[in-house]
């Protein structure tokens, strides 16, 4: 495996095929298109990239929890809080890979701290996020939204994904 | 570089003289004074405003006091941007000093990134630093760096260290000539009104034909709406 290394237009097509397979899962991913005003012209100026996909999804923590694949995080076991996720997916010229961005809120929108975050984190990630934590999950501004959300470092992302991409090679779905 | 040297110090020793007013809604002691600073441009509000704090807390109870965030006319001061950078965007056109509002309650989690320590600002420092190599050097400089050399630039940031900060900013400010140039700039264009926070995006410092690009084209390229018909560059 050469590493995460992707270009833009690699980056799409990867993309449309992760929308291909949320429409199956009915998981809920859509492709956002970015539209920004400029500010000294009026016009609206749709922008072929950076690129976002977006997810919300509910998690009930109960003890049901089990069945769901393995994205879920909960907050803390045995209490009644409902947690919303959105995580978007961006493309980063910089580093020519894809970066995860994601917030949580509570359902009377309060949201999410870092502390909460590392603690809602599956134990078999944790351990190696512990290592320079800093440089792992941080709180950064949105590229495209200008709020607060967490962020992936992408320098992590290839760390991150190897065991995800081993076991997928190991395992053909 | 060494011919540009008096425009790096001046870039690093630039100031901007600045008022900082309690917020009339925290619950105070008695009544607060102003506080006056003058703020490098090229570091954070957060590094450089602990006298401001220790300032404002002689006159407050500690169960008045959470996280301190600054606001600027109604809007939220992003601390993460560089100081000048802030003044530049929200305040270029106003009479100095500056006049920055301080708040102590009602956090604006929806517009401001936490900062509860000085090592987030420096982890986000070292993140714009790589970044910034990752454009330049494919990384390659920047990983060839000792720990401690990172932390020699992120200590002459905070010490305000001018010396001790190019000994090791200008290993990250070296290309061979023969390649023209950077891999890309890296840059950041900041709009006052909009949503997005910057524009950042790839830019080769030369032509194909091996011209050098200025600014005047990178802007063209980039936000041509900024170059009006009758402005020349």
């Amino acid at each position: 495996m050469s590493g995460c290394a992707l270009n833009e237009k690699e980056f799409f097509s990867c993309c449309q095929l992760l929308l291909q397979q949320s429409e199956h899962l009915r998981d809920g991913w859509s492709w956002e298109a970015v539209q920004v005003r400029r500010p000294l012209n009026l016009d609206l100026d749709e922008q072929p990239g950076p690129v976002v996909a977006t997810r919300f999804h509910s998690d009930g923590i109960t003890g049901d929890g089990g069945d769901e694949d393995d994205a879920v995080c909960v907050l803390s076991e045995g209490s009644s809080h409902v947690l919303q996720y959105e995580y978007h997916i961006l493309y980063s010229c910089s580093y020519s890979a894809p970066v995860l961005y994601f917030r949580a809120f509570t359902l009377e929108g309060r949201s999410l701290m870092l502390e909460d975050v590392w603690s809602s984190v599956h134990p078999n990630f944790r351990h190696c996020l512990q290592n320079s934590p800093l440089t792992a999950i941080t709180q950064q501004e949105h590229p495209l939204l200008g709020q607060p959300f967490f962020m992936l470092h992408p320098c992590r992302t290839e760390e991150f994904m190897r065991p995800v991409l081993q076991e997928a090679q190991e395992q053909p779905r | 570089m060494a011919d540009d040297k008096d425009v790096l110090r001046d870039v690093w020793f630039g100031r901007i003289p600045t008022c900082f007013t309690l917020n009339q809604d925290e619950v105070t002691e008695r009544e607060a004074e102003a506080y006056y600073l003058l703020l490098p441009r090229v570091s954070y509000l957060t590094l450089v405003t602990d006298k401001v704090k220790k300032h404002f807390l002689k006159v407050m109870r500690a169960e008045d006091v959470e996280e301190m965030w600054f606001e600027y006319e109604g809007t939220p001061l992003k601390w993460h941007y560089p100081i000048g950078v802030l003044f530049d965007l929200h305040a270029s056109n106003s009479v100095l000093p500056w006049s920055i509002t301080v708040h102590f309650k009602n956090f604006p989690d929806q517009d401001l990134l936490h900062c509860p320590s000085s090592s987030v600002i420096e982890a986000h420092f070292m993140s714009s630093i790589k970044e910034a190599d990752a454009l330049k050097h494919k990384s390659q400089v920047v990983n060839d760096m000792q720990k401690k050399d990172h932390k020699q630039l992120w200590m002459g940031l905070q010490n305000d260290k001018f010396d001790q900060f190019w000994a090791m900013n200008r290993k990250l400010m070296e290309y061979p000539t023969e390649e023209g140039g950077f891999r890309y700039i890296p840059f950041r264009i900041y709009q006052a009104m909009s949503d997005r926070p910057f524009i950042q995006k790839l830019f080769r410092p030369v032509s194909p034909e091996g011209n050098a690009y200025t600014l005047g084209d990178l802007l063209k390229e980039m936000y041509p709406a900024a170059i009006t018909n009758d402005a020349h560059l």
